[in-house]
């Protein structure tokens, strides 16, 4: 994709490392706390809910519903240019209520997006280094 | 009642026209701003001993401003934000007053919203360069999810869902702000639209429209505050400032979506301390400020304020009730969807225009609060204007407010 050198691209950290290292070889992990096992997304230096700081990713199922979604029409985002409009959408996780992911739905759907929909993650390699976590409707 | 409720007042308040560009530095409009507010007190440079400032690394600080002015301050501090940061400052400051720090306090904003940084990260020319996305917005970005409109249009988006509620009440308010700007010659944009203006507006976030979305502007603005023993001196009817809230947060605040419901949003969580500190409810206040970055952050504020049910913003908003003359009118300038931006502090000095019954219109004795209440005159005074709620939005997890009171009616 010739553009993908312009979008913005994650300035990985030691905290989130994990899940873009397991992204790469196309795993959905999320840190999940290993005393109250509630899961933290983004990353936290602490468990959200309990404070621990014994926190480890885990993989999770990759699927979801859709809680809400935008089409963005605007040239805000340099690289995007050529997607317009394309479609946000705002993945609530299986494994626990309110558990966000934020990512793009496949572009063959985009007509079909509603929220409640439900859907599974796939993974998109943009480059060597960089791998995006989407999703596609299931149901 | 709060501790400190009416024993601080707003007494001067000053802005640079709306300009795109300005072509001016942030210093040289945020002495123009702060030079008129102290000409509108009736204050001498001598006379103000505080000031602080927000903003987003995009403008000058307190320490220059003074300097310029040729005052020596007792108190200084900049702070990092943008909207909800104005009445979060009201709140800073009577805390500093009542606390001896300084006599007299300047808060100011100044900003090309425009020419400069813009919000979303947008360069002025285009799209945003090459960007590296850090800590949680690594988790955002990289999906080319980015502005403010993508955050809140998602938000939006749901609210509309499980309400039932249509872009139709979106439209009722940015009619209402835009009738409003008709009647405020400072206005950016003042040609009056209907519903189905908006309705046919281009997508901008969907479900967001053109007529959904602030203007970009450059501008500083300022507000003076003093105790009331020195308000009684000065030259206009002051403004009491009966409570407020600053920044008050939504749980899990850093990552706007983890939280019960998407749209219950922070001034939730400060209604109750906002109208308790005041010592009156929402059914005492004549007008709003109801901070417009979208049309949608009105309507959801209005819920969280509560003043109407949770769900029932949409049917709220209908039939101009948030238009002059109507129930509850809301940003009486035209707000940063029709006059102008300036991450919030121009809502608070309408609001202290109008409880001073000396809104700078096409009245030829506004000055003196000589008013027709003629609309097709061009007057935009609220009548019997005695208490204002400044409604401030940072984000779905962050919101400030102040209740203001004047004397002037």
């Amino acid at each position: 994709m010739a553009t993908a050198r312009e979008k913005p691209r994650p300035l990985i950290d030691n905290l989130t490392r994990p899940f873009w290292e397991a992204a790469r070889e196309h795993r959905l992990v999320i840190q999940r706390c290993q005393d109250c096992r509630y899961f933290n997304h983004p990353p936290r230096s602490v468990c959200n809910a309990c404070h621990s700081a014994a926190l480890t990713f885990e993989p999770v199922s990759g699927r979801g519903t859709i809680y809400s979604f935008s089409v963005m029409y605007q040239p805000n985002v340099a690289g995007f240019g050529d997607e317009l409009p394309y479609l946000n959408i705002l993945v609530e996780l299986e494994e626990q209520p309110q558990l966000f992911l934020v990512s793009n739905l496949s572009e063959v759907q985009r007509e079909q997006v509603r929220i409640g929909g439900q859907v599974e993650v796939y993974f998109e390699d943009v480059d060597a280094e960089l791998t995006l976590p989407k999703f596609r409707l299931i149901a | 009642m709060g501790a400190l409720t009416d024993k601080y007042c707003i007494v001067g308040v000053g802005e640079t026209p709306h300009m795109r560009p300005s072509n001016r530095t942030t210093l040289s409009m945020a002495c123009e701003a702060v030079k008129k507010a102290m000409a509108d007190a009736g204050l001498e440079p001598r006379d103000v001993d505080g000031m602080t400032s927000y903003q987003a690394g995009d403008s000058t600080t307190s320490n220059h401003v003074a300097t310029s002015l040729g005052m020596r301050l007792n108190y200084s501090v900049d702070i990092f934000g943008g909207g909800s940061s104005t009445e979060a400052l009201i709140g800073n400051t009577i805390g500093l007053l009542e606390a001896g720090y300084c006599k007299t306090m300047v808060i100011f904003r100044s900003m090309n919203g425009r020419s400069g940084r813009r919000m979303g990260g947008q360069a002025p020319s285009g799209p945003v360069p090459p960007t590296r996305a850090a800590e949680d917005n690594q988790f955002m970005m990289p999906w080319g999810w980015t502005s403010p409109a993508q955050r809140f249009g998602m938000s939006a988006m749901r609210y509309l869902r499980d309400t039932g509620t249509t872009t139709k009440s979106l439209a009722e308010i940015a009619v209402a702000h835009r009738y409003h700007a008709s009647l405020n010659p400072k206005a950016v944009m003042r040609h009056p639209i209907t519903i189905d203006d908006h309705q046919n507006s281009r997508w901008v976030v969907k479900p967001l429209r053109l007529l959904d979305c602030c203007l970009e502007t450059d501008v500083s603005a300022c507000l003076i505050v003093t105790s009331r023993e020195r308000a009684y001196d000065l030259r206009q009817p002051p403004v009491f400032i009966m409570g407020g809230t600053g920044r008050t947060m939504a749980p899990n605040s850093a990552w706007n979506y983890s939280r019960p419901e998407i749209h219950y949003v922070a001034g939730n969580y400060g209604r109750n301390r906002l109208f308790g500190m005041a010592g009156i409810s929402q059914k005492d206040v004549n007008l709003i400020s109801c901070y417009d970055a979208f049309t949608f952050t009105t309507l959801i504020q209005l819920e969280a304020y509560g003043f109407c049910g949770k769900g029932e913003a949409g049917e709220f908003v209908k039939g101009g009730r948030l238009q002059i003359d109507h129930e509850l009118p809301s940003n009486l300038s035209g707000g940063h969807l029709s006059e102008g931006y300036t991450h919030g502090v121009s809502m608070v000095i309408e609001n202290v225009r109008q409880l001073r019954h000396r809104a700078d219109d096409a009245c030829p004795g506004w000055a003196e609060g000589t008013h027709s209440y003629d609309r097709q005159a061009g007057c935009r005074q609220v009548k019997d204007a005695r208490i204002a709620a400044c409604l401030g939005w940072g984000t779905e997890t962050m919101s400030s407010s102040a209740i203001l009171r004047g004397i002037a009616a």
